[in-house]
C-alpha cells in the first residue's frame, strides 16, 4: 500500500490518529461542558488532519497537505461560530452544562 | 490527483459562475444594508436575493448538456450538478419569500445573506468532484445554517437549536473528514471518481474509510439512526430556515452521495460497501413515518416526514442504475416543492408574535381560508403519495427501480411506510376540514402576503411535475 519508506511507520500515525479520533468521539458523547464538547470536535478534525499529513507523505501526493490547510481554515471559522453560539446560549446561566439546554426534547 | 492544476481557464470560472453570483449577491445585500435606510434595506435585500437566484438559475440552465471538469476536476459540470443546482436555487427562491415575520425582520439582510451563502455551499456540493470541494461546500452550507438557526435571539429555542445543530453536525463533519482521510490513505487520491475500490480482495482501510464517510453523509441526510437532531433543530429554527434546511441540505448531501455511489463504487462486487446506507434508508422509512404519527407541531411533523422522504430517495440509488438516479432527481424535485409549499402555508398562518406551526392553528382552516386549506391539502396529499400527484409518480418510479435492481425489500418498506404516512398527513387535512365548528383559534393576520407567491410557485411546480414527469436524461451522465 505504501510506496515510500518513512522514518516513522505510517501505521503508527494511523494508530495515533485513530486514538485521537476515538478520544474526540468519547469527549462529545460523555463530557457535559459545551467548551469541552467543542474541543473534542476539534480533536476529531485534527485526527483527520494527522491522517491526511501521514498519508500525504506516504503517497508523495501533496493533496493531503492542501486538504489539511483547508480543514484548519474551516475549523477556525467553525470555532468562531461555535463559541459565539455558546456565549449567547449560556451567558444568562451561571454554569454551562449541555444538559441545561433542554427546551427541545428529542 | 489525476490532473495537476496548472492553468485556470475562463471556462472554469464560468462553470462556477452560478454559485459565485449567489455568493457575491450576499455580500452586496449586506453592503446595501449598511448604505440604505432600514425601511428600504429589508425589501432590497429580498429583491436582490430573488434576482440573484433567478439569474444564477437561468445561467446554470444554459450549462445543461455541457460536461466539463473545472479546476482540475475539483468542480464537475454535468447533468447531475446542473439539476441539483437548479433544485437548490428554486428552493432558495421560495425560502426568500417566507421571511415575512416582523420578529425576524430587523436582521433581514443578514438572513438573506446567510441563506444565499448556504445556497452557495449546497451548489458547490452539487458539483463537487473532489473530496476537498465536497468538504468545503458542505461547511459553507453548514456554517451559514448554524448562524441562521441561532440568529433569532428573541427565541430561546432557536439558540438551543443552533447549538445542538452545531455540535451534532460538526461531529458528523468529523466523521466525514476522518472517512475522507482513510479513503485518501487507501487510494492516494482525493478525486471522487478515482476513489475506486482496489481491485484485489477486500481492502480493509478502504472499507473502513468508506463506511465512516457514509455515516457522516447519512447524518447530514438525517437517516435513521442519525436523525435524532432533526426534529429538535427543525422545531427550534425559524420557519423559513427550517424550510430551507429540509430541502437544500438534503439536495447537497444527496448529490454528493449520488456522485460517490455512481462514480467511486461502480463495480457490482463492491456494492456491499453501500449496504449499511440502504439499511439506514430502510429504517428511515419506518421510523420517520412512525415518529411523525405523534407530532402536533407541523415543523416536527415535517421533520420526521423529511427523515422518511430522505429514505425513499436514497433507496432509489440502490443498485446504481440510470433509472435510479433519474427517479431520485424527480422525487427530490417533487419533494422540494411539496415541502416548501407546506412551509409557505405555515408562514401565512404565522403572526408577528407566533409561528403558525401548531396543529391547533389549522383547525377549521377550510372555513376561514378555503384557498389556503386547499393548497395545504394538495401538498399533504402529494407528500403522502396520493395517486395522480407528483409524490405518487415519484414513489412508483422508485418502487420500480428497487424491483428492477433486486433491492425489493426497500420497495416493500416504501409501500408500508407510505401507508403509515397517509395517517400522518391526513391528520393535518382532518384538522382543517373536520373540526370546522371549533372556532377557538383566533384569526391570524400574516405580516405580509409574500408567501402567497411561494405557495403559488410550489403548487404550479408540483402540478407541472405531475403532468410532465420530467426525468432529466442528462442527470445520468457523470464525467469521470
Amino acid at each position: 500500500m505504501v510506496p515510500v519508506q518513512m522514518s516513522v511507520d505510517p501505521n503508527a500515525y494511523a494508530a495515533l490518529s485513530a486514538l485521537m479520533f476515538f478520544i474526540g468521539v468519547l469527549g462529545v458523547v460523555l463530557r457535559r461542558n459545551p467548551l469541552i464538547t467543542l474541543m473534542s470536535i476539534e480533536l476529531m478534525w485534527n485526527a483527520a488532519n494527522l491522517s491526511f499529513m501521514a498519508y500525504s507523505r506516504a503517497w508523495l501526493n501533496n493533496a493531503g497537505h492542501i486538504f489539511t490547510f483547508l480543514v484548519i481554515t474551516v475549523a477556525a471559522a467553525e470555532a468562531a461560530i461555535g463559541l459565539a453560539i455558546v456565549v449567547i446560549l449560556f451567558r444568562p446561566r451561571a454554569q454551562s452544562n449541555v444538559d441545561d439546554a433542554m427546551l427541545l426534547k428529542g | 490527483m489525476g490532473g495537476y492544476l496548472q492553468y485556470v481557464q475562463t471556462l472554469d470560472y464560468q462553470a462556477l459562475l452560478p454559485a459565485m453570483i449567489v455568493g457575491g449577491t450576499a455580500v452586496i445585500a449586506l453592503l446595501a444594508d449598511l448604505l440604505l435606510p432600514r425601511r428600504i434595506a429589508n425589501g432590497t435585500a429580498i429583491l436582490l436575493g430573488v434576482m440573484a437566484t433567478i439569474m444564477a438559475g437561468l445561467y446554470a440552465s444554459l450549462s445543461y448538456g455541457v460536461h466539463y471538469l473545472a479546476f482540475g476536476g475539483g468542480f464537475v459540470l454535468d447533468g447531475l450538478s446542473v439539476v441539483f443546482q437548479e433544485i437548490v436555487l428554486l428552493s432558495t427562491l421560495v425560502t426568500l419569500m417566507l421571511f415575512n415575520r416582523r420578529g425576524v425582520s430587523e436582521d433581514r439582510p443578514a438572513y438573506v445573506a446567510l441563506v444565499l451563502w448556504s445556497s452557495t455551499g449546497a451548489m458547490i456540493m452539487a458539483g463537487a468532484g473532489s473530496l476537498m470541494t465536497l468538504f468545503l461546500g458542505l461547511e459553507i452550507l453548514s456554517l451559514s445554517l448554524y448562524c441562521l438557526c441561532a440568529i433569532a435571539r428573541d427565541r430561546e429555542v432557536a439558540k438551543e437549536a443552533g447549538f445542538k445543530y452545531l455540535v451534532l453536525s460538526s461531529t458528523a463533519s468529523g466523521f466525514l473528514l476522518y472517512g475522507m482521510a482513510l479513503l485518501f490513505g487507501a487510494t492516494g487520491t482525493v478525486t471522487i471518481s478515482a476513489l475506486i475500490h482496489p481491485a484485489t480482495g477486500i481492502h480493509g482501510l478502504y472499507a473502513l474509510g468508506m463506511g465512516i464517510f457514509l455515516i457522516g453523509l447519512a447524518f447530514k441526510l438525517a437517516l435513521v439512526p442519525f436523525h435524532i437532531w432533526a426534529p429538535d433543530v427543525y422545531e427550534g429554527a425559524p420557519l423559513p430556515v427550517t424550510a430551507f434546511m429540509s430541502v437544500a441540505t438534503k439536495a447537497g448531501a444527496l448529490a454528493a452521495l449520488a456522485r460517490v455511489i455512481y462514480t467511486a463504487i461502480p463495480q457490482p462486487d463492491a456494492h456491499w460497501l453501500l449496504l449499511p446506507t440502504f439499511i439506514f434508508a430502510a429504517a428511515s422509512m419506518l421510523v420517520g413515518n412512525l415518529g411523525a404519527l405523534a407530532q402536533t407541531d407541523i415543523k416536527r411533523l415535517l421533520a420526521y416526514s423529511a427523515v422518511a422522504q430522505a429514505g425513499y430517495i436514497v433507496a432509489a440509488l440502490a443498485g446504481a442504475t440510470e433509472l435510479g438516479i433519474r427517479s431520485a432527481v424527480y422525487y427530490l424535485a417533487a419533494y422540494a416543492f411539496m415541502n416548501l409549499g407546506a412551509f409557505a402555508v405555515a408562514a401565512l398562518l404565522s403572526s408577528d408574535r407566533e409561528e403558525g406551526t401548531q396543529l391547533v392553528a389549522y383547525e377549521g382552516l377550510a372555513a376561514r381560508q378555503p384557498l389556503l386549506a386547499a393548497a395545504m391539502t394538495f401538498f399533504m396529499l402529494s407528500l403522502a403519495g396520493m395517486p395522480i400527484t407528483a409524490g405518487f409518480l415519484g414513489k412508483i418510479f422508485i418502487l420500480s427501480t428497487t424491483i428492477h435492481t433486486g433491492y425489493w425489500p426497500l420497495g416493500a418498506l416504501l409501500v408500508i411506510g407510505s401507508a403509515v404516512s397517509f395517517y400522518v398527513y391526513f391528520k393535518v387535512i382532518r384538522a382543517m376540514y373536520a373540526r370546522v365548528e371549533r372556532f377557538s383559534h383566533p384569526e391570524v393576520r400574516p405580516p405580509s402576503q409574500l408567501p402567497w407567491i411561494a405557495v403559488a410557485i410550489c403548487a404550479v411546480a408540483v402540478i407541472v411535475l405531475t403532468f410532465v414527469p420530467v426525468m432529466p436524461g442528462d442527470a445520468t451522465f457523470f464525467v469521470k
